[in-house]
């Protein structure tokens, strides 16, 4: 009886198997359209879109519940959208995606980003293939890189995003983006701060976003302090702020002051003093003495 | 009779040695017959959802709109819009706005995977909102490698519960610098050690496989932290070569202190592997490697 049987269930095996295999790839053509569809649509009507998730226009039953539904979904993905990009600290405006090479073992896609971390704004470009390999592994790897930075920052970090353009390494240009980003800001605010404090003796040649600061006490003429802030990024992605203090006394000052080698020393102990008390600590040091004087 | 008394003559003991295979023969069928009969309910069942998951699929282009159908839909609102200003022309119809939605999910989808693809770290929620799960991406150079996945428990203190990070990723002691005061910059230098171990060790396995005739990889611990090499010399009675690669900083994929000796005493000191080692402190081992065989300064 059991002989009888097993063809008959192997058939129906082999049957049911193809059957799935026709449908999965049915479906997934019918997803790419659909999705293909709503990525134009939302290139089209941008706004449009964001009046949807707030309009409540009067639904035919059956609809309703489908539209409600598609609401809650929406609102739990615009929750992980938010979340990831807090915790990212990069904010993703924009997403294209174009599939360039399909087959069983080999996908290519093009892929276009573009956002803004903190103050930076970026503009990305890759290719993303994926092999399939024996063992069922995917290799994932990033084929083609092209990255453009808009900000007044971008001239310390442009021989680092060449550097990483050529070596493809999409994930380390982030990392490192995000951390001059914060180191940026750090220094932004640190002047803004002083700034904003003392009006009368801070000047920011180059404004909040630029990398120097000058002291000049207004009773002081010919005596200025210049803070010059650098940050740069090494070739692999290590951040280095780098702080130097320019003095510029007038004679008199200079003669008087000579005895204690301020003018020399003053450089050096400057640094040591950045290492025991950090950079507001110091700054606000040396403003007291300019006041001082 | 007969039978039974050929039997007899066999042994009792025998024919139910007989017996007994032919049962476990039946059984044996009928279990498999049992099984392929419950794969194939398998494979029914799964047929049947997968039917149902295209018939979804069509009766949602169905319900949602073209983008030429939506644009003339919207530009006849405009219309109406400017006609008859009374009239409500902000409302949308129910069809468009299904679209719409649909599309912006799209796009979330969209934009959650890029930020995926672009390193970022994956943040699920476990448990209500106790926990959350993170996981932290590796690559070197274009290659996405491993991904190491954290979960915390954030309900009071936060606490690593559970992890699947390399026991000599020294964990415990960056979770005791921020962990409690400064979770993103914990998973800031996480992410940079566990980045600057996979990029040393994609370096080895580079060079192990491109090459293979040239340099031969002699030592490497765990961390991938001290590295040896030894580069075959080009000539033929010529010296090898040894390369020491030491990386004190293990949150980068560059060498901190580079040692070049050979049994050829003057061999490091010329100006040729002086070069050599400065290049080799700047880029990547299996580059700088390639940049020298292509010097034929190594074989």
């Amino acid at each position: 009886m059991a002989e009888n049987q097993t063809p008959t269930l192997q058939t129906m095996e082999r049957v049911y198997e193809a059957e799935i295999k026709l449908l999965q790839e049915e479906i997934a053509m019918l997803q790419n359209q659909q999705e293909n569809n709503e990525r134009e649509v939302i290139s089209h009507f941008g706004e449009h879109t964001q009046r949807a998730l707030t309009s409540q226009p009067d639904f035919q039953r059956g609809t309703k519940d489908t539209a409600m539904n598609l609401k809650m979904e929406l609102e739990k993905l615009e929750e992980d959208l938010a979340r990831q990009t807090k915790m990212n600290g990069i904010v993703l405006n924009e997403c294209e995606v174009n599939t360039l090479e399909k087959s069983k073992t080999k996908i290519v896609q093009q892929h276009r980003v573009s956002g803004n971390c903190i103050f930076l704004d970026f503009q990305v470009e890759f290719q993303l293939t994926e092999i399939l390999e024996e063992e069922a592994t995917i290799v994932r790897s990033i084929t083609d890189l092209n990255i453009v930075v808009d900000g007044c920052e971008f001239i310390d970090i442009s021989a680092f995003v060449s550097g990483v353009e050529e070596t493809k390494s999409l994930l380390l240009f982030f990392r490192a983006l995000r951390a001059f980003s914060e180191r940026c800001e750090h220094r932004n605010r640190t002047f803004a701060h002083f700034k904003e404090k003392y009006p009368e003796l801070v000047r920011l040649p180059e404004g909040c976003r630029g990398e120097v600061m000058v002291i000049q006490n207004p009773k002081i003429p010919g005596c200025t302090l210049s803070f010059v802030w650098n940050i740069t990024v090494t070739k692999d992605g290590v951040i280095i702020p780098k702080i130097d203090l320019l003095t510029k006394l007038p004679e008199q000052a200079a003669l008087a002051l000579d005895q204690r080698m301020v003018a020399e020393n003053g450089p050096q102990s400057f640094q040591s003093l950045l290492r025991i008390l950090g950079v507001e600590a110091t700054i606000e040091a040396l403003i007291a003495a300019v006041c001082v004087e | 009779m007969e039978d039974a008394r050929e039997c007899l003559r066999d042994g009792v003991l025998n024919h139910l040695n007989v017996l007994e295979i032919e049962a476990l023969e039946l059984s044996r069928q009928q279990q498999l017959c049992l099984q392929q009969q419950s794969r194939v309910d398998d494979l029914r069942i799964m047929v049947d959802k997968l039917r149902a998951q295209k018939d979804q699929l069509k009766a949602r282009a169905k319900t949602t709109m073209s983008l030429q159908q939506l644009k003339a839909v919207v530009h006849q609102r405009n219309e109406e819009f400017n006609d008859d200003i009374s009239e409500e022309g902000c409302s949308m119809t129910a069809k468009s706005q299904l679209s719409f939605l649909m599309a912006r999910k799209t796009q979330v989808k969209d934009l959650l995977q890029a930020h995926h693809l672009i390193g970022g770290y994956d943040v699920t929620e476990t448990c209500r909102g106790k926990g959350v799960c993170i996981s932290i991406a590796t690559a070197f150079e274009g290659f996405y490698l491993e991904t190491y996945n954290l979960e915390l428990d954030v309900s009071r203190a936060i606490q690593i519960c559970r992890h699947n990070i390399p026991p000599f990723i020294p964990l415990e002691k960056l979770a005791q610098v921020n962990l409690q005061t400064d979770l993103m910059g914990f998973l800031s230098t996480l992410s940079h050690h566990l980045n600057g171990f996979a990029g040393r060790r994609q370096q080895i396995r580079l060079i192990q496989e491109v090459l293979r005739d040239s340099v031969e990889v002699m030592e490497s611990n765990v961390l991938f932290n001290t590295i040896v090499l030894m580069c075959a010399d080009p000539e033929e009675n010529g010296r090898a070569v040894l390369c020491t690669l030491e990386y004190s900083d293990l949150s980068r994929y560059l060498p901190t202190k580079v040692t070049i000796e050979s049994e050829d005493k003057a061999l490091p000191s010329t100006p040729q592997w002086k070069e050599s080692q400065s290049l080799l402190l700047q880029t990547p081992a299996h580059t700088a490697l390639k940049a020298l065989k292509m010097k034929g300064q190594i074989a």
